[in-house]
């Protein structure tokens, strides 16, 4: 079935499907998915994946009949459970959620730094069918954990969250993606850093081979603020990390980094995007993936500086291990500099495990595939010890350790 | 960014073209405008065989249905192929000169005005020269020299006619003509260029070298030029470019294919030297060059060194395709855009064979309100085992209202490969200024002796005879652009 056939047979499930500036938007979308020829070299958002599972798909949604559950046990600490991308609304003197309205839409769609041909942001306007609200009031300091569940097989879902942290506060966000099921996720985030205000972002990623997961965030930090997010993608279906940054004030911060670990036929997608477009801005994009068996992965990082931005500092680094014959990992580091007063470098490295250091280690008495897992561990050692939350770090230490089990 | 260095940047971005001057030489054009009786009058003008012409008719249909790629980071008006005569000789050169003294008196001076005096370089420099002015070679020195060693350095109409088998064989080998609208452009028109062969087990004695120059209003020089070093030779190439100072636009796509046998080395260096355009953004070269080597065989090297001053548009890749085992390729590169420059330049490295080494050092520095851009791919094939790569780019940014980007593309498929990159984008350094001015240095002589250390990694590959003109070069594009 073609997409718009798809969007007119379950226009009714879609929200704001009645509002006509949306309805006009989403016209334009479809126009563009008819007029593309998907070319694949060209398009970022295109490589490696097999397009027709993404364009040609059966739309299902279930409205979640369990609702959500929010605890509040901690003192600052929330749990969300997300259920089919819905979450109940709440309300205290600390945080506020809401489901999203028609007017949050345009803050959504109406954004130039994500690419206009990137075809999963546009189906996912297309399709919207789930989000929420998130709003921390001012001066607060607090941590939630999202749990996303999805109740059945063979679910699309198409979510966009919005997160506002108003000025001065600071947020600690686990987001957790653990579906077993055959279903697909495509999610926009849209997070807004008021002044002075901190957000540290963890995406733990881990699920099962048939559910993909596409998953977009566009942050932009005011004065003095600073977004860091760390990902950790574990999973073993398809995953899709794209994250665009803009500094649109003095002295914010962005931090991007991401870890990914790829067996089997699995592909990954990964892009970083920093706009600098005021001074005295910081940027950071570190990117590390291990590559076995058959798995692919690309990276994009691209660091824009406005020429406005003077005292720019951003640096890129991109390594890649690959263990084995097939894997291919593709990357792309780039720099585009509009100003003089600037220090910006990238790095990339990709090849396979240092030979002389399996040497040095089996030299001592250990095996081939037990010098492999150390030397694997300890590339990743310096993002895994800079995770100051204990439960976390836990968390991603098991997972490595079943993922470094199926290494030969 | 405090007065004196604003007044220094504005008296570089003010430097005029000082190679600016036109020889009025009678000379012989086709009508304008491209279609296949252009090309047949250009294959009739070069006294071709059948089979060249037919060469030349296919890719002059393939090119009819290419579009011009898009890729890249410039932004330039449509080019009007129509508008453009592919075809100009100066008169009277069919019969050619045996010698210096039968060459026009003025095309000697033009030589002189650029400062390469070729009587003088005969006996000084050891370099056999073959001019290209305009489209037909002038004078070939140091012939005979070569002709006993069995080198075959001529010019590539020359070549057509008496060495067919080895241009057949080659030509189109190494950048098909149907690769992308430039090459399919150059294949159908291309008027002259160079043709070096060297046989088996030969070391070339000297650097050959050819000064191109474009000098007729409105004619696009397409030459193409056609290097072969078979077993265990070594060849050392040099291409120089300077062109009069005009105000129309003029396009330029050359083909340059190498080919390096089994334990054969080339090392091709260019100084590029086109007129850049006036400080307003009106005139300038369009630069569309396709440079390709192919290491054919086992141990094979080939090295590309380039400094890239001029033209108003540089679209230009050389790149390596390393397909012997153990082969080695090189890229080299400073590439310094002033005024309203628009460079697009890098490399691409194929990794095929095994134990393959590339490494690629490439400078660029933007001033004035210029676009810099470095754009490079490096891929390890399936089979490139043990396949090693090092690419350093860096950039220096000088002003506030210029852009330097660097978008590389790295592509590993092979476990064994290893693969580095790594950049920097900086401004020149504050207290390596303060301390060179402390000195007793001028502004402008502290920032041209930084720019020159910046760039010295590459320089430093040019040889000889290149290196100091291309110094000077550097001095001079800062000089009227940062001294």
């Amino acid at each position: 079935m073609n997409i718009e056939d798809n969007y007119l047979k379950n226009k009714k499930n879609i929200f704001f499907s009645e509002n006509k500036d949306i309805q006009t938007h989403r016209e334009k979308l479809i126009n563009i998915f008819k007029d593309d020829r998907f070319d694949k070299k060209n398009n970022e958002s295109l490589k490696n994946i097999n397009l027709k599972n993404f364009i040609d798909f059966k739309y299902k949604y279930l409205i979640p009949e369990e609702t959500s559950v929010i605890n509040n046990n901690q003192e600052n600490c929330y749990s969300i459970v997300s259920v089919n991308g819905q979450c109940s609304s709440f309300k205290d003197d600390k945080i506020e959620i809401t489901k999203i309205i028609d007017e949050d839409y345009n803050d959504f769609s109406k954004n130039d730094t994500i690419e206009k041909n990137d075809h999963f942001v546009n189906l996912n306007s297309l399709f919207l069918n789930s989000g929420f609200k998130i709003v921390i009031k001012k001066n607060n300091n607090i941590k939630i954990k999202i749990s996303n569940i999805i109740t059945d097989d063979d679910l699309t879902i198409f979510q966009k969250n919005s997160y506002i942290c108003e000025e001065g506060s600071s947020l600690n966000l686990i987001e957790e993606y653990e579906n077993k099921n055959n279903s697909s996720s495509n999610i926009l985030n849209v997070i807004k850093l008021e002044k002075n205000s901190q957000l540290n972002h963890f995406l733990i990623q881990d699920n099962s081979p048939n559910h993909n997961l596409i998953i977009t965030t566009h942050s932009s930090c005011k004065k003095g603020s600073t977004y860091t997010q760390k990902v950790y993608n574990f999973s073993e279906g398809y995953v899709r990390n794209f994250h665009y940054s803009e500094l649109i004030e003095a002295n914010s911060e962005a931090d991007l980094q991401g870890i990914f670990f790829l067996k089997d036929n699995n592909t990954s997608n990964n892009k970083t995007f920093v706009k600098h477009l005021a001074e005295d801005c910081k940027s950071n994009q570190v990117y590390k993936g291990i590559l076995n068996d058959r798995s692919k992965a690309t990276y994009f990082s691209n660091t824009h500086v406005d020429q406005v931005a003077q005292k720019t500092e951003g640096y890129q680094l991109s390594k890649g291990i690959l263990l084995s014959d097939n894997a291919s990992y593709f990357s792309k580091p780039e720099l585009k500099i509009y100003a003089d007063d600037v220090k910006c470098s990238h790095g990339s490295t990709i090849g396979p495990i240092d030979e002389n250091a399996i040497f040095y280690l089996r030299s001592r008495g250990m095996s081939k595939i037990a010098a492999t897992k150390i030397l694997i561990s300890s590339f990743i050692n310096e993002e895994l010890s800079s995770i100051d939350n204990e439960q976390m770090s836990e968390i991603i230490q098991k997972k490595l350790i079943r993922y470094l089990s199926k290494v030969k | 960014m405090n007065s004196e260095t604003l007044n220094t940047l504005n008296s570089y971005s003010k430097n005029k073209y000082k190679y600016g001057f036109v020889t009025e030489i009678d000379d012989e054009k086709p009508k304008k405008g491209l279609n296949e009786d252009t090309i047949k009058f250009i294959s009739l003008k070069k006294k071709e065989p059948e089979w060249m012409l037919a060469w030349r008719l296919k890719a002059y249909s393939k090119w009819k249905k290419m579009k011009e790629p898009k890729w890249a980071n410039l932004s330039f008006p449509e080019i009007d192929y129509q508008d453009i005569y592919y075809y100009s000789a100066p008169k009277g050169f069919e019969k050619k000169p045996k010698d210096l003294s039968e060459v026009d008196p003025k095309l000697i001076e033009t030589y002189n005005k650029l400062g390469i005096p070729l009587e003088e370089q005969k006996v000084l420099s050891g370099v056999a020269v073959d001019v290209v002015f305009d489209s037909v070679s002038v004078a070939t020195t140091y012939k005979g020299e070569l002709e006993k060693l069995g080198i075959i350095f001529c010019s590539i109409g020359e070549a057509i006619q008496k060495h067919p088998n080895l241009i057949k064989k080659y030509l189109g080998s190494v950048i098909p003509p149907g690769d992308h609208s430039f090459s399919a452009l150059n294949s159908a028109v291309f008027t002259d260029g160079s043709f070096v062969y060297i046989p088996e087990g030969v070391k070339c004695p000297m650097e050959l070298s050819t000064y191109f120059r474009i000098n007729a209003e409105n004619t696009g020089q397409f030459e193409r030029t056609l290097i072969i070093a078979d077993k265990g030779s070594y060849v050392s190439y040099l291409e120089g470019c300077t062109a009069p100072k005009r105000d129309d636009n003029q396009l330029h796509a050359a083909n340059v294919e190498l080919i390096a046998l089994e334990d054969a080395e080339i090392k091709y260096s260019t100084v590029q030297n086109w007129y850049p355009g006036d400080e307003d953004g009106k005139g300038g070269i369009y630069n569309f060059v396709t440079k390709r080597g192919l290491c054919a065989g086992k141990n094979s090297k080939i090295s590309w060194t380039q400094v890239e001053t001029g033209s108003a548009i540089t679209w230009k890749y050389p790149s390596c395709i390393l397909k012997g085992d153990n082969s080695i390729g090189e890229f080299y590169s400073v590439a310094i855009t002033n005024n309203f420059q628009q460079a697009d330049t890098g490399t691409k490295m194929t990794h095929i064979g095994k134990n393959t080494k590339s490494k690629i050092i490439s400078k660029g520095i933007s001033l004035g309100k210029s676009q810099n851009t470095y754009r490079g791919e490096v891929s390890f094939l399936r089979k490139a085992d043990k396949a090693r790569n090092y690419t350093q780019c860096d950039s220096l940014l000088v002003g506030n209202q210029c852009g330097a980007h660097t978008v590389p593309y790295i592509d590993s498929k092979n476990n064994t490969a290893v693969i580095e990159h790594e950049a920097s984008t900086s401004k020149i350094n504050e207290d390596q200024l303060y301390y060179c001015r402390q000195r007793g240095l001028s502004h402008e002589e502290a920032v041209s002796l930084i720019v020159n250390g910046f760039c010295k990694q590459v320089l430093q590959e040019l040889p000889m005879e290149f290196a100091v003109e291309a110094q000077k070069l550097v001095s001079i594009s800062l000089e009227g652009s940062v001294g």
